[in-house]
């Protein structure tokens, strides 16, 4: 019934889907910020209502994704409005920017290539290898990426996600554990690792901490970019 | 509302720049060359910081629900999660785990800061503790 309902008259569907998304989003934000949980995400815990809600009303994810165009359409100009905490984090990163692209590119390297064999080796699937492989960057451009080498950004998606958890909710810990506890340190690392939701965790123990972990979040990201385009098909071809 | 305007202004032009810079060498998606652009304008002033903070903020604080439609896209793969959700659990898991190792090991143990930045904070914290 909702199918043809979403045939017959698209952009009002459209609207009300989008709405439906946004409010649900909304209220899960504002759940967030009352009891401030970590593992109350606002994305997850959108998905995990719309899901449900798809598969009740019989519609599937092609109609929803065609519904939600102008949510996707955003996505481009989020990741440019990401240039101002690059700019502001300039200043940070002025005294140690090669050593620190170096570190940031090695770990890159080893993290794509473990998530690559390793999910090559338990699961076999090169869509969902690539799609795990770039789980270690802010979501927006892992989307980008995945999507860019014919991954499955969906996996990605959720990949992000729960790197995102596992580093806010046990990273700072397990780094001190280590006897790492320099903000440096501890802000890269989350940062690059852990992306948005670790930087949001970090940020509580000291701005220091939370800048070192957005200048992880955004270099990682970059160079992921340029890095992944020639790692990913060279892996490849070890599976051919 | 003005500023509003302007924010949105500066992203469109840098990812209009994004594009054009995507379109001649393609070792970047756009948008991330649009950030960079935007990154730089910011540096060189040619858009103007304190104009743009606000709006792009409140951008950024809210870009998640535009992620929402390309997570959906797991529903599509309940079966997958059937039978391989132990795996993907241990595959991210793992990698998660191993670079925040690798990055704090060697960020703790190479990046040191410059003498003459150490000089330079404790010159300017000098009147501060005079004080005390």
């Amino acid at each position: 019934m909702l199918s043809t309902f979403i045939t017959n008259s698209p952009l009002l569907a459209s609207i009300i889907i989008t709405l439906i998304t946004i409010a649900t989003y909304q209220l899960a934000a504002a759940c967030q910020q009352k009891w401030q949980y970590i593992w109350l995400n606002p994305m997850l815990f959108t998905i995990s209502i719309l899901v449900p809600l798809l598969l009740l009303t019989n519609i599937n994810y092609e109609q929803y994704s065609e519904s939600t165009q102008l949510l996707n359409w955003l996505l481009e100009p989020a990741i440019v409005a990401l240039g101002l905490p690059l700019y502001q984090q300039f200043k940070q990163i002025r005294f140690y920017w090669q050593a620190m692209i170096a570190i940031l590119v090695f770990g890159i390297i080893v993290v794509i290539s473990v998530s690559f064999v390793l999910s090559m080796w338990l699961i076999k699937a090169p869509d969902i290898a690539i799609a795990l492989s770039l789980k270690s960057v802010t979501t927006p451009i892992g989307i980008t990426l995945t999507n860019q080498l014919f991954g499955d950004s969906s996996i990605t998606t959720f990949a992000i996600l729960i790197a995102g958890l596992f580093g806010a909710l046990l990273g700072p810990q397990w780094l001190s554990f280590l006897g790492i506890n320099s903000a440096k340190a501890q802000g890269l690392a989350i940062g690059s690792a852990s992306h948005v939701i670790g930087t949001a965790v970090l940020v509580r123990k000291s701005a220091e901490h939370g800048a070192y972990s957005s200048v992880a979040l955004i270099l990682s990201a970059v160079l992921t970019a340029l890095i992944s385009p020639w790692l990913i098909p060279l892996l490849q071809q070890f599976y051919h | 509302m003005n500023n509003v305007l302007y924010t949105l202004f500066a992203i469109s032009i840098c990812l209009l720049l994004g594009k054009l810079a995507n379109s001649l060498f393609s070792a970047l998606p756009a948008s991330l060359y649009g950030m960079i652009i935007y990154a730089i304008f910011l540096q060189i002033n040619w858009f103007s910081a304190d104009k743009i903070v606000n709006t792009n903020q409140w951008f950024i604080k809210h870009m998640g629900v535009c992620l929402v439609p390309a997570g959906m896209g797991i529903i599509n793969h309940f079966k997958l999660i059937q039978q391989h959700g132990i795996a993907l659990v241990v595959i991210i898991f793992s990698s998660t785990f191993i670079l925040l190792t690798l990055i704090g090991y060697l960020s703790e143990r190479f990046l040191i800061t410059p003498a003459h930045h150490i000089a330079d904070t404790k010159a300017q914290n000098k009147p501060k503790s005079g004080v005390n």
